[in-house]
Order: C-alpha cells, then structure tokens, then sequence
C-alpha cells in the first residue's frame, strides 16, 4: 500500500515539477522507464513469491536502467540505435510478461 | 507455496550449468536469479523476510523514482507531438508553396517563350518562320494542336490477398506498358505525344521509382492518358500495333482498363525546354578515366539515363 501512495507520490510529483529533459538523454528516457518497470514488475513478483530483498531490488533497478540506457547509447555510436531499442524492449517485454503472469497466478490463482 | 519456490529454483539452476541458452531461459524464468539467491542467503542465516507488504525506505525511494520517471517521460512525449505535427505540416506548407511557385513560373516561361516566338516570327518573317515552326512542332518543343488518338490506362481496382489481406497489385500499369504505348504510338505515325500532359521529346525519358512513374523525371499518376496527333490511318495501325494487343488481353485478364478512342481538336502542350549539353574535346590525348568522371559528374556529357527512352 505504501509503494503505490510512492508511486502516485512520484507522478505526481514527476506532473507538478514538470523538469525539462536535457536533449541529450531525450532518448533513452523511454527506455530507462521500461527498464524500471522490469524491476518493479520484478519485484512485485519476487514479494508474492515471499523472497523479496531489498538490496537486490535497489541494485536490479539501478542496473537495469543504467544498462538500457547504455545498449540504447552505444547502439546509437555504432549506427544501429534503432534496431538495439527495439531488442531492449523486446527482452524486458517478453521478462515483463513473464512476471506480469506469475503475479496473475499468484493473485487469481489461475 | 515458498517450498515450490526453493525447487523450482534450483531446477533452474541445475538446467542452467548445461543449456546457457539465453532466450530460453528467459521464456521459462523471467525473474531475476538474484532474489532466489538472497532468499536462499536468508534462509540460511536465519534471518527472517519482511513481512507482508512493507518495503525498505530505498526501495520506497525508487518507487516514487518510478513514478517521477513515468510522469516525465509522459510529459515528454505529449511535449513532443505537437512539434512534430507542426514540423510536418510546416513541410507541407513549403511543398505546397513551391509547387505554386514553380506553377506560376512555368506558366511564366510558357508566356515568355510565346513572346519569343512572336518577335522572331516578326523579325524572321516568311518561310523561315513556318520552316522553324515545323521543326518545333515536330520536335516537342512547340504547343501543337490537331486530330488524334487518345490512349487511356487505368490501374484495376485495388485487389486484397485473402490470406494476408494485403493490398496485392498485380493489375497496375507499369511504365514499360507507358513506354510501349509511346514507341507504338510513334511507330503508327504519331507526330506528337503527351502523356498526362506531358510532351515527349526525343529525349524523353518514361522510368519508374518505387511506386510511381516518371516522365522526364516528373511523375504522373493515374489514370494515365497518352494523347496523340497524327494521321487519320494512326488509329487504325496502332490498334494492331504490339502494345495494343498486349494490353488489350491484359485489361481482359487482370480488370486493368484500356481504351483507345478517337478525339478531334487535340491540343497538346510544348515540353519544357530542353537542357542543353556541350561536348567539350578532353583536356588533352592523354586523359585519364578519373579526368572523364568529372565531366561526367559536372554534368557536361550526356548522362546515361538521359536519354533513355
């Protein structure tokens, strides 16, 4: 209950301060999001497994957005931006998924 | 239900140390490794989970992280959408403009070179003029009026594969039956051709580009009208010529339309004046390939497309 008064903390906060993204990281701001949502969606499921840890969600958010963003930025280097974004989503779509349907087991039990 | 858990997890990881298959593993276990091995830590020194649904102020932290990532990147892409419609309709706006613009001119030129034509006629007088009039006409670069044909082409009616339901088009005119229609033309007596318009010259080209069809580099689009002056015997032995034939069975068997009528008081344009090109003699006996590449690429030296036709 308190991690969804957070969140809605964060969007609110997020909609009243409104900051401006420097043009440079304009690009891997998508990315950095989906990767978040991987590790939230991660950790959701890792709380209704019973094994959540907190250093080991603080360390996979943390990680998987700075590694998106990274793929995202040397992709862009070496000409092929578009096609590696696309092969990020794709695997945290697919992980995303997976884990939105064990938390549906967990949950609905079917 | 944590018991299924422990062994699912070392099932995992068991498989894992013989199929390294990413995508695989991935499909089956989309959870990180990691919090199997901190429960796994856990449960070895005794130290109890959090219960229920509280979460580490970190944790928290990150969350409302989240949702101040999300609202930005929301905001953003809102932000965004309106410079991008505007960029384009800014674009359509300056296409628009410029085709205005070159209208105007062309029609501009076309005014020009009457008053070109006049004062020479006047300076020139006579049987000269007449003789330069007839070079003109035949040559494409004056407005010719007369009796002819007009040869119609038209697309068939969009088909949809019923698999894929893609647009399939199979029944589109393509730009060798434009080419054939000409040559045909030309072959039963045509003195003068336009195609939507557009007067060929002996240095024509008709070409495609991707989807669509360029004549001399300016494209036409359907339904696609070759008109043409000539004799009164020209319906008659185009009507048996090649191309007629041909697409004739191809209107029958593809829903592609063909039609060839006779049409009095033609009128068809001049073509745009041609651009002329100079030879120039080679710089010296002893030139080198890359010397003739930049004459080429100067644009001095008939390029090989150019007069394709």
């Amino acid at each position: 209950m308190i991690a969804v008064l957070a969140l809605l903390a964060g969007v609110v906060l997020g909609l009243w301060l409104d900051p401006t993204v420097p043009a440079a990281l304009q690009p891997y701001l998508p990315i950095a999001v989906v990767a978040a949502l991987d590790a939230v969606f991660g950790g959701v499921r890792a709380k209704l497994d019973r094994i959540f840890d907190d250093k080991q969600f603080v360390v996979s958010f943390i990680s998987n957005v700075l590694v998106a963003a990274l793929i995202v930025y040397l992709g862009d280097q070496l000409g092929v931006g578009g096609q590696l974004s696309t092969g990020v989503v794709v695997v945290l779509g697919v992980r995303i998924f997976g884990n939105v349907a064990a938390i549906r087991r967990h949950l609905f039990r079917a | 239900m944590s018991e299924r858990v422990g062994d699912d997890g070392e099932g995992r990881r068991g498989v894992r140390a013989f199929t390294p298959d990413f995508l695989t593993e991935l499909f089956r276990n989309p959870l990180d490794p990691g919090y199997a091995d901190a429960a796994a830590q856990r449960a070895k020194s005794g130290r109890p989970a959090r219960p229920g649904w509280s979460v580490g102020p970190v944790s928290l932290v990150l969350v409302v992280l989240l949702g101040f990532l999300c609202a930005v990147a929301y905001r953003q892409t809102t932000a965004e959408e309106p410079g991008r419609a505007q960029a384009r309709s800014g674009l359509v706006a300056q296409i628009k403009q410029r085709q205005t613009d070159t209208d105007a001119l062309s029609v501009r030129a076309d005014e020009l070179r009457e008053e070109v034509n006049r004062q020479r006629e006047a300076a020139l007088g006579g049987s000269q003029a007449a003789r330069l009039r007839d070079l003109e006409a035949s040559t494409g670069l004056g407005r010719v009026r007369g009796d002819g044909v007009v040869v119609r082409l038209a697309d068939g009616p969009g088909g949809q594969d019923s698999l894929s339901g893609a647009n399939v088009g199979p029944s589109q005119v393509l730009y060798s039956d434009l080419q054939g229609v000409a040559n045909d033309l030309w072959g039963a007596g045509a003195e003068a051709i336009a195609i939507n318009g557009q007067r060929l010259t002996a240095t024509s080209t008709i070409r495609n580009a991707g989807q669509a069809i360029l004549v001399d580099f300016r494209p036409v689009t359907g339904p696609y009208e070759v008109s043409a002056i000539g004799p009164d015997s020209m319906r008659k032995r185009y009507e048996s010529s090649r191309s007629a034939l041909t697409m004739r069975k191809v209107a029958q068997d593809t829903g592609l339309s063909f039609g060839v009528r006779d049409v009095d008081d033609l009128t068809l344009p001049a073509a745009p004046e041609p651009r002329l090109r100079y030879a120039e003699p080679a710089v010296s006996p002893s030139a080198s390939p890359s010397g003739d590449d930049e004459s080429s690429g100067s644009g001095t030296s008939p390029s090989p497309s150019g007069g394709g036709r």
